[in-house]
């Protein structure tokens, strides 16, 4: 080692550098001799040209380098773009919102079917449903009704309201069909066209029962979609229909109407008992309302006629239910009490008129 | 380049000469009895096989290797597919090769030899 001290140190720096690229210059010629060897074997294995291709698909299928395409030359968001057919109402969907549509077109998500079924279910007639909507309308001037449409109409755009996806496409659909005023389902929900019976099943028809009057209109054929305690139909409409419909074995009326029949009737009397002590203070008000009641009618000059009797009760009942009424049923006392007022007065002539001429 | 190829080829002369058998002299064998030791040194440490590794992967990685093939690709179909021979493929191409080394590759690689020498002489 110290022999090769003295010529690399020395003024042998050349020696130095020549070694340097010795080494050098047998590493590459190693690296050549290695691919040398690697393109022999795949040469005689038949693999090297494995890559080649004529021109044409060489030209086809060159990697395209400009901005705004893919490598393939194309655009790469043109999907945005694209629309599909709804094959049920053939509208163009964007791609993007098909899938939500064909949801509620075809009435098949969770939230969509009932709406679908209804749309369906009024579809069928659509002219009737506009005339059945214009005899609702001049049925529905009845005052005593008119507190529970309203409270039915305030109460199902706020159902709709609920699902802000909802009241989006009802507004989409507003924008395009304003027009046509039938193919808006909530329009037709709103406006309480009725149902017709022939469409829905037995279990929809007792589900139906359960909580609507659904007598079925003679001039219409559907069916009401009010409470229990609508005022057009009378209780023994209601209990022919649901004969008719579900068969003698069902309940014709569901409970709670029953009670609320069988309590409006002392309360009607009570309210005219009252009426009465008032009339004759040195009865005491232990005595029983029924005996009073019936003492009182039996008086030929304030006895009320049956239809009254009936009215009254018709607006007590509603009195418990809408404050609106509250006015109207005061109203009415006041012209039952005007009426006692008058009978008080004319009695008490007549008393007077008898005492004089017992004297 | 030109100064370190004419280095080049001096000093190939004495390597050839010793190949070849011609009798050496005696400066020309302490030159022999030097690099010997040095490529010694080289294997035994391992360090010429980490160079090569460096080297392999360096000239990949600057694209030396597919230019090496294309040059081979222009041999084989001179030369006909079934004929080309390693012989023929080392000839044609290694000069080329020694020619296309990038200045980078070449300098970090001999800077390396240098280290190890410079490391090992004393």
């Amino acid at each position: 080692m110290k022999m090769e001290e003295k010529p690399l140190s020395g003024p042998d720096n050349t020696r130095l550098e020549a070694l340097i690229q010795d080494v050098y210059s047998e590493l590459v010629e190693d690296a050549c001799l290695g691919l040398c060897f690697e393109v022999h074997r795949a040469v005689k294995q038949g693999y090297f040209f494995l890559d080649e291709t004529d021109q044409d698909s060489i030209k086809e299928f060159e990697i395209v380098d400009q901005p705004g395409v893919d490598i393939f030359g194309q655009v790469f968001n043109q999907w945005k773009n694209k629309e599909c057919e709804c094959p049920n109402c053939k509208r163009l969907i964007a791609a993007s919102r098909f899938a939500p549509h064909l949801e509620k077109c075809l009435g098949m998500g969770r939230n969509s079917s009932r709406i679908a079924n209804r749309r369906l279910a009024t579809n069928n007639n659509i002219s009737k449903s506009e005339s059945d909507q214009e005899d609702n309308d001049d049925l529905n001037d009845n005052d005593w009704s008119y507190g529970a449409e309203k409270k039915a109409k305030k109460r199902r755009p706020d159902k709709n309201q609920n699902s802000p996806r909802r009241s989006k496409s009802l507004k989409h659909k507003n924008g395009e069909l304003g027009t046509s005023l039938s193919s808006d389902p909530y329009k037709q929900y709103n406006y309480n066209a009725g149902i017709s019976y022939e469409s829905l099943g037995p279990n929809e028809i007792r589900s139906l029962l359960t909580t609507q009057c659904g007598v079925i209109s003679e001039h219409t054929k559907r069916m009401c979609t009010r409470s229990h305690r609508c005022p057009q139909h009378t209780d023994d409409q209601r209990r022919a229909i649901r004969l008719f419909l579900l068969g003698p074995s069902v309940p014709t009326l569901p409970d709670a109407d029953v009670e609320g029949d069988s309590f409006d009737i002392p309360n009607g009397q009570a309210l005219l008992s009252r009426l009465q002590w008032e009339d004759f203070p040195d009865v005491s008000p232990t005595d029983s309302a029924s005996s009073k009641a019936s003492k009182e009618m039996s008086t030929p000059s304030i006895k009320p006629k049956p239809e009254d009797l009936g009215f009254i009760n018709k607006c007590i009942r509603f009195s418990h239910r809408h404050q609106s009424f509250r006015f109207q049923e005061a109203q009415k006392e006041e012209e039952v009490g005007s009426e006692l007022e008058q009978w008080r007065r004319r009695s008490k002539y007549d008393w007077s008129q008898q005492q004089q001429l017992s004297e | 380049m030109v100064v370190v190829f004419s280095l080049f080829d001096a000093d190939r002369l004495p390597n050839l000469a010793r190949r070849s058998g011609i009798s050496p002299t005696n400066t020309m064998n302490k030159e022999a009895r030097l690099k010997a030791s040095i490529n010694q040194k080289l294997t035994e440490t391992g360090e010429r096989d980490r160079l090569k590794e460096l080297l392999r992967a360096k000239l990949t990685e600057c694209g030396w290797k597919d230019q090496m093939k294309a040059q081979c690709k222009d041999v084989i179909k001179q030369k006909g597919l079934e004929h080309v021979t390693v012989e023929d493929l080392v000839v044609e191409v290694t000069p080329k090769g020694r020619a296309l080394v990038p200045d980078s590759v070449k300098k970090e690689l001999l800077q390396r030899i240098r280290a190890f020498l410079t490391q090992h002489a004393s």
